[in-house]
């Protein structure tokens, strides 16, 4: 006869208000092999744990049900309310009687109703669990991080710091990402490249890091402590050994194409670095404008090298490494704006984004600074800002905030009047949000010293007339309709995921949201964890973010690292797929449908009509295995089963249900 | 006797007294003039039983799985539908390629015994239902073939007749329909034996703890097993049309598989089972470009 104890618990009155906690709990004490039934106010609470902890002893309790919040919130800690009371932790289920019903549940007395089948369940199920015990596996003291704009240097240095050896992948041919294309930096305005580059270098230099660039993710595989990860070092073309970064090269490279990081506002050359402070600064070769490659002929660069390092028969190689953790800093990409018809874009030139405008602000940028119209380099007297463009827009674009756009829009409007002393600056706007210290400071400032002009409503229409652009909107505080002739016009575009960013979330293998940004372990209380044990968030591809938030967590994600790193193995889950090996006919359909690569077939010897015979069933590997159940239910004669959440479990659960 | 025959026996009876196998399925005559029942030949004077008539329906592949622990090397003789039937094994990892040796027979189309009860030899009969829905009738996969390939029968089948019915029924008819057909069923598992994709040591439907399915010959387990059968074979039917031939209740078992692989095929692009070894049952494997984002 089983031993179990029912704990029922308000959450305040979160639980409480939908559901009559006490009749649930007294309707739980006569379910088969209840013992013991309680409701308390906060399960979870000191007190709350005592109750269970006395009850456990009191009842010679041997299993117990939590009917609470969902286990996402509180397993762990009923767990360890467990073990302190001397009972295997796995002896516990919960019932989530908030999330799935009173939070869901208007009505008191259905909702009650259903917190009572759902005790029912956990009741049916917990009777059912067998004490399971964690296992260790070795941890493997090297980082990952992957991304090389601030938040992945920012991660990189603090684990470095810390005495791990930490690589950074990078895409592209230099580490700096998107700060390294932004002028200023609000609110304090200084330069981004001098408070960036000295970060850059520093990674460069730091003995720890290893800066691993003009490289993708090819794969991941493994676990928490020791992922398998391989990764393609694209072909480079030069040989980083011999270059010395001398620039005879790209200065003398016949091939001009419009540059990426300009934004085509400038050009570079076929072989190129992306930027005069680029880290490493050795170039690369872009093939598919090449000379060489494209006619066979010119190799011009490779000519004038002073050292040989020009190599055109380098090719794509792959290198696997072995990794104890991974930060994802992948950071953003820009709204595709063409969507709006109504700001012409494509049509007018001189209708930028405001990356492309921090682009023309800034003094290495390819007007060395001086704010030029793109269509015919005039300078431009009136400006107008359209902030809001793809965000806060379910029709057409996101229906998030971008959250950056309101300050850099302030500091761009600034920066117009700065430079130019003579002009205006004009903002259209929603909502000025400016949540930050010194950030309501700096837009008042904007306001107030700067005279920029903040135009409440959207803008209806641009087009072209001679060379202004007449910008038609409506000021929604006046009531009236309002136009501009404006000489450019800069549009606050919203950040997105980067699209390749559902890949490699997919390669790594943790979760993101609708809009592809990858998707925290908890909003609040674990904001750099994923749900993959060992994979962490920083920057900008968790959601749209400005620098200091992404430094700061690049710098949680760091810690969290090093806090893992620092332990020489860990505990593993123990509710992971197991192999009834009598029934298993070693089909190996669980193999390709693992998404782990958890599962390979061996070889067992049995004996069939007094012969020793061997045949193939499936093993499943512990380290790797991550409890998802995808073979429980693909194996047709059940002879995988998810510990924890075994077959026998859950029919007991539908049984309590339905019978 | 028919060429066809002479065939099979003449390289029969040269595998096995040339020691290359050391036994050979095939098909034999039975005690009625349409059963061709299937044969198990080991020594070469018995090789003058095999036959190759419209009544050789028995799929010889599934008997393969009793002889794993044969010793020596195995000759079977396949129609196309068989052949699909030795991938689905070895794609399952049942059989081992190498200890076969594979006979491919390319085949015409047979005859519907039911059809023939009563009459007498060589009276007209009824094409084979299972034959009229093939697609596949040479082998995908052999050693040797033993005749010139059989043209493709392209006309549309009474199968597909039923399936396009039963699509343009309200979900309460298709339900009435359905009900009233496992309503006959006897669970005597006669489908599941005989089909090639039901290959796991131990039958879901055997088990005891859990009990998936009652003991209880009722409507409610009847549809379950029906139904737990018909999406264990998903994707991995491989259409010879065993089931359906075999049941005693006539319960139109292929108008389901045909229907489910149907669907496959237009969530997952064409991919008939048993076909190519490489390529993975579409619901069997883990694919990064799944285009469920789900994962």
């Amino acid at each position: 006869m089983k031993r179990v104890g029912v704990f029922i618990c308000h959450c305040g009155t979160n639980i409480a208000h939908t559901v009559d906690c006490e009749k649930v709990a007294k309707t739980a004490a006569e379910f088969p092999h209840v013992v013991f039934s309680t409701d308390y106010k906060y399960m979870c609470s000191e007190p709350g744990q005592m109750v269970i902890k006395n009850a456990i002893k009191e009842h010679k309790l041997d299993r117990i049900v939590v009917a609470s919040c969902s286990p996402r919130m509180h397993e762990p800690t009923f767990r360890k309310c467990m073990e302190s009371a001397g009972l295997n932790p796995y002896l516990m289920e919960m019932a989530n009687i908030r999330e799935h019903c009173s939070w869901v549940h208007p009505d008191k007395e259905k909702g009650t109703e259903k917190a009572i089948d759902l005790v029912k369940m956990a009741v049916a199920k917990v009777v059912k669990n067998t004490p399971l015990t964690r296992s260790s596996i070795p941890i493997h003291k090297r980082a990952l991080v992957i991304g090389g704009g601030i938040a992945g240097i920012q991660a990189a240095l603090d684990i470095a710091d810390a005495g791990y050896v930490v690589d950074i992948v990078e895409k592209e041919p230099s580490i700096g990402g998107r700060m390294a294309q932004v002028d200023k930096t609000f609110p304090t305005l200084d330069c981004s490249a001098c408070i960036l580059t000295p970060k850059m270098v520093d990674a460069a230099q730091h003995p720890n890091i290893n800066l691993v660039t003009y490289s993708e993710i090819e794969k991941v595989e493994g676990y928490v402590g020791n992922f398998e990860v391989t990764i393609r070092h694209k072909a480079r073309s030069v040989d980083v050994s011999k270059c010395t970064g001398c620039g005879t090269c790209w200065e003398k490279c016949p091939t001009k194409v419009a540059s990426e990081f300009e934004l085509g506002l400038g050009t570079r050359k076929a072989i190129y670095t992306p930027f005069p402070q680029a880290v490493p600064n050795k170039p690369v070769i872009d093939r598919d404008n090449c000379r060489y490659f494209k006619t066979g002929k010119c190799m011009v660069c490779q000519k004038l090298c002073p050292t040989g390092a020009v190599d055109y028969t380098q090719e794509d190689q792959l290198e696997t490494i072995r990794y104890g953790a991974i930060v994802v800093a992948t950071g953003f990409d820009l709204f595709d704006h063409s969507v709006y018809g109504e700001y012409g874009y494509g049509k007018y030139p001189d209708v930028i984004t405001g990356l492309q405008f921090e682009r023309l602000i800034n003094a290495s940028g390819p007007t060395a600074g001086k704010i030029k119209r793109p269509s015919d380099h005039k300078e431009p007297k009136t400006i107008v800002f359209i902030k809001c463009v793809g965000s806060r827009d379910e029709a057409k674009g996101k229906p998030y905030c971008s959250k950056t756009c309101c300050m850099y829009t302030a500091k761009h409007a600034t920066l117009v009047k700065e430079k130019i002393k003579d002009s205006q600056a004009i903002v259209f706007y929603m909502d000025v949000r400016t949540p930050g210290k010194n950030y309501e400071e700096f837009y008042q400032r904007a306001v107030d010293e700067y005279g920029v002009q903040y135009v409440r409503g959207r803008v209806s229409k641009i087009y072209q007339k001679g060379d202004k652009l007449i910008v038609k909107g409506e000021d929604t505080l006046l009531g009236k309709q309002v136009e501009v002739e404006a000489d450019m016009v800069v549009l606050a575009t919203a950040m997105v995921a980067r699209s390749d960013a559902g890949d490699l979330a997919r390669k790594v293998g943790f979760s993101y949201d609708q809009h592809d940004f990858f998707t925290e372990a908890h909003p609040k209380l674990r904001p750099v964890e994923t749900h993959t044990a060992g994979v962490y968030l920083a920057g900008a591809c968790q959601g749209p973010k400005d620098i200091p938030d992404s430094v700061s967590q690049a710098s949680a994600a760091a810690a969290k690292v090093c806090g893992l790193l620092s332990k020489n193995e860990m505990a593993t889950e123990p509710i992971i797929s197991a192999v009834n090996e009598s029934i298993c006919s070693g089909c190996g359909l669980c193999i390709s449908i693992c998404p782990y690569k958890a599962i390979d077939l061996k070889t067992i010897t049995e004996r069939v009509h007094g012969k020793m015979l061997e045949r193939q069933v499936a093993a499943v590997n512990s380290g790797l295995c991550q409890g998802c159940g995808a073979c429980t239910v693909a194996c047709r004669s059940s002879a995988l089963n998810l510990r924890g959440f075994t077959n026998e479990q859950i029919l007991a659960e539908v049984d309590a249900l339905c019978l | 006797m028919n060429q066809h025959t002479v065939k099979m026996r003449e390289l029969a009876r040269e595998l096995l007294s040339s020691g290359q196998v050391s036994l050979v399925l095939g098909w034999e005559k039975g005690n009625l003039w349409y059963k061709s029942p299937p044969v198990f030949i080991s020594r070469v004077e018995d090789v003058e039983k095999l036959i190759f008539d419209e009544f050789c329906h028995n799929n010889l592949a599934k008997y393969l799985m009793d002889l794993v622990h044969h010793s020596g090397k195995i000759a079977v003789f396949v129609k196309g539908c068989d052949s699909r039937a030795i991938n689905r094994l070895l794609q399952d990892n049942q059989i081992k390629r190498e200890k076969l040796y594979i006979i491919g027979v390319p085949c015409p189309g047979l005859k519907d015994p039911d059809d023939a009860v009563g009459k007498k030899q060589g009276a007209e009969v009824k094409n084979s239902a299972k034959c009229a829905t093939c697609s596949y009738p040479n082998p995908v996969v052999y050693d040797a073939l033993l005749w010139e390939t059989v043209p493709v029968n392209t006309t549309k089948a009474p199968v597909e007749e039923l399936i396009a019915k039963l699509d343009s029924m309200t979900p309460d008819e298709r339900y009435a329909y359905w009900t009233e057909q496992f309503s006959r069923c006897i669970r005597c598992f006669a489908c599941r034996n005989v089909c090639p994709a039901c290959n796991c040591r131990e039958c879901c439907f055997d088990q005891a703890e859990p009990d998936w399915l009652g003991k209880a010959n009722n409507l409610s387990e009847n549809q379950f097993m029906q139904m737990t059968r018909a999406m264990h074979v998903a994707g991995r039917c491989i259409e010879c049309g065993e089931c359906e031939r075999v049941c005693p209740m006539n319960i139109p078992l292929m108008a389901i598989n045909k229907k489910v692989a149907r669907d496959i095929a237009e969530l997952f692009g064409e991919c008939a089972a048993g076909l190519d070894l490489e390529k993975r049952p579409p619901l069997g494997h883990f694919d990064l470009n799944d285009p469920e984002k789900f994962m």
